[in-house]
């Protein structure tokens, strides 16, 4: 089902270029180092990478980027991985750090990869913080998602998992205080999903964009193409010290590393509009649109043709 | 814990009126087309893979909520056409589309209708062609999808109807202008609300609300008329083929099972 292709040379290239363009990824990672791959990639922001993978037995859901940010008062986890067991795991790695209280749970979206990790939290008694849209979202999909995940994580790592929807809906901006640091919540527009929300780490400058960013990892479209392309135009006028992609290396810096994702996205709204254009279907589209960008990212045959089928049927609306 | 997996099962009986239903669980494991047949076409025969019509799906669908249907009937059938009758035997509607064609469908070349489809779990896809002569001739596919009808969503639910109703239909002149055979598409805003999703914030299932009729004329003649189900994706698309009159413009006029009409011209040929 899913063919594996090694990683391009592009794409080495780049996260080379990335990693070399950011002296604050050389910051060195406290203590806890090997446990989960997990570095501190600012004071007290620490990123665990996930795989470049769909979920399978083997990663146990671990294909996304989840975060954790610690104040003075307490701990704040930015998105739980995609299983209780790698949930599990996080929280492990989070109580080798510090012992300080995990008081916030914040999912940037409603993907599995980002909060099926969210039960094993539970304990911890955490406010569950998302866009306002994202209960809504994730209970009306939470049967598929939940039926698929079991399918394709077998019952080991599925074993745990609890649809959690946030107990704190922000709509608009919001702040938390972790206590001599805060964090600045913002819901955006429809874009990667109609459920993504930001997070800046005022102390260390540090903006989380969730799966707004990919990297490496082929960008997945489940909300407007049209407002995705646009809301990383604003975002690319920025200025951050360091933004954390969903998907891709820990640390990025902007306006940098939007680009490629800026021009996959673009790539596939000209191709599309210029099919529609010429009278052709959407199957026309699925088999050509977008395809030069082939090379540039992994698992692009696991999700390309559906990012094609959701542009498409959103620009021919225009 | 979600109150929609326990209310689930009641879905689907509120969302379908005339057709099979089956728990899930049990469909999952049934054959239901002798009984789906059964019902619709009684006793007469169906011809089986003939040639008379052909089917064209993925095997694998990549989007389960927006799957592109096309059924083709190849210039070697020189018949007029009667009937078109669509199935996906494990949606919790087997039924997709049932089309009644009238005297501007058109023949003396391929003849096709294409549309977009919602898969709910691993299923034969069927296309029943009726020929003028009465004999039924049948195309079936077996697609791998899962969880685009009991699961369907928009993507942007806020953003689904807005301009709800609003048509664009488009006629294409043939690539040869001797051929008798236009072809058109016609999209329709509208969500298609299957009836099975539950809106947390009131834990009440969203209603059904879906297009169930369209008919389409030229200049006053029936090309079709068609009755349909919420297997037909969110914002209806549909492409067909008719015959070339002496006014190729349409008229399309579309009913929701709320009782809303929605109606559409033509815009002006090749545009």
């Amino acid at each position: 089902m899913c063919e594996r292709r090694p990683i391009s040379r592009r794409n080495l290239v780049e996260a080379a270029l990335a990693l070399a363009a950011s002296p604050l990824l050389r910051y060195v990672p406290a203590a806890l180092a090997d446990q989960a791959d997990i570095s501190e990639i600012a004071p007290g922001v620490f990123v665990h990478q996930g795989r470049y993978e769909i979920q399978s037995p083997e990663n146990r859901g671990d294909m996304a980027n989840a975060c954790f940010v610690v104040g003075r008062d307490g701990v704040a986890v930015i998105d739980t991985l995609g299983s209780a067991v790698a949930g599990r795991e996080l929280r492990d790695a989070i109580r080798a750090v510090t012992d300080k209280p995990i008081r916030y749970v914040i999912n940037t979206h409603m993907h599995p990869d980002h909060v099926f990790g969210n039960a094993a939290f539970k304990e911890d008694d955490p406010v569950y913080v998302g866009h306002h849209k994202l209960a809504r979202d994730l209970a009306s999909r939470a049967d598929r998602y939940l039926a698929i995940n079991k399918q394709m994580l077998g019952d080991a790592a599925f074993q745990g998992i609890e649809i959690i929807l946030p107990t704190l809906a922000v709509d608009g901006m919001q702040t938390l205080d972790l206590g001599a640091r805060s964090l600045v919540l913002e819901t955006q527009p429809t874009a990667h999903t109609d459920n993504d929300m930001t997070i800046t780490d005022t102390a260390t400058d540090t903006l989380f964009l969730g799966d707004l960013l990919f990297s490496v990892h082929v960008p997945t479209l489940d909300g407007s193409i049209k407002g995705w392309l646009a809301l990383l135009d604003k975002l690319s006028r920025r200025e951050a010290a360091r933004v954390v992609p969903g998907h891709g290396p820990k640390a990025m810096e902007l306006p940098g590393a939007l680009e490629s994702e800026q021009r996959y996205l673009a790539t596939i709204a000209n191709d599309v509009r210029r099919l529609i254009k010429e009278g052709k279907t959407l199957e026309d589209a699925t088999k050509v649109a977008g395809f030069s960008e082939r090379d540039a990212w992994k698992l692009f045959d696991q999700y390309h043709v559906r990012n094609v089928t959701a542009a498409f049927a959103e620009l021919e609306w225009e | 814990m979600f109150p929609s997996l326990v209310y689930r099962t009641g879905f689907a009986a509120i969302a379908c009126a005339a057709h099979i239903l089956l728990a899930p669980a049990a469909k999952a494991e049934q054959d239901v087309w002798p009984a789906l047949r059964q019902q619709t076409f009684g006793d007469r025969q169906i011809q089986a893979e003939d040639g008379a019509v052909i089917l064209e799906i993925p095997g694998t669908a990549e989007d389960a909520s927006l799957v592109p249907l096309t059924v083709r009937v190849p210039p070697a059938v020189t018949q007029k056409l009667k009937s078109l009758t669509l199935f996906i035997d494990k949606n919790p509607d087997p039924l997709v589309a049932s089309l009644s064609f009238g005297p501007a469908a058109g023949s003396g070349g391929e003849r096709s209708f294409s549309t977009r489809v919602r898969i709910d779990m691993f299923s034969h896809v069927r296309a029943v062609l009726e020929t003028e002569d009465g004999i039924l001739h049948m195309a079936t596919k077996f697609v791998a999808a899962a969880g685009g009808c009991g699961a369907m969503q928009a993507k942007d639910p806020d953003a689904e109807t807005v301009d709800l109703g609003k048509m664009i239909v488009k006629t294409f002149p043939p690539a040869l202008s001797t051929s008798p055979i236009w072809s058109s598409l016609v999209m329709i805003k509208h969500p298609n609300q299957n009836g099975m999703q539950l809106n947390i914030n009131t834990v009440d299932i969203i209603p059904a609300r879906f297009v169930k009729e369209m008919t389409v004329k030229r200049g006053g003649e029936l090309v079709f008329q068609m009755q349909s189900t919420f297997s037909i994706s969110t914002n209806p698309n549909f492409r067909f083929t008719f015959g070339r009159g002496a006014d190729n413009s349409l008229d399309v006029v579309v009913k929701d099972t709320d009782g809303a009409v929605f109606t559409a011209q033509s815009e002006p040929s090749g545009s």
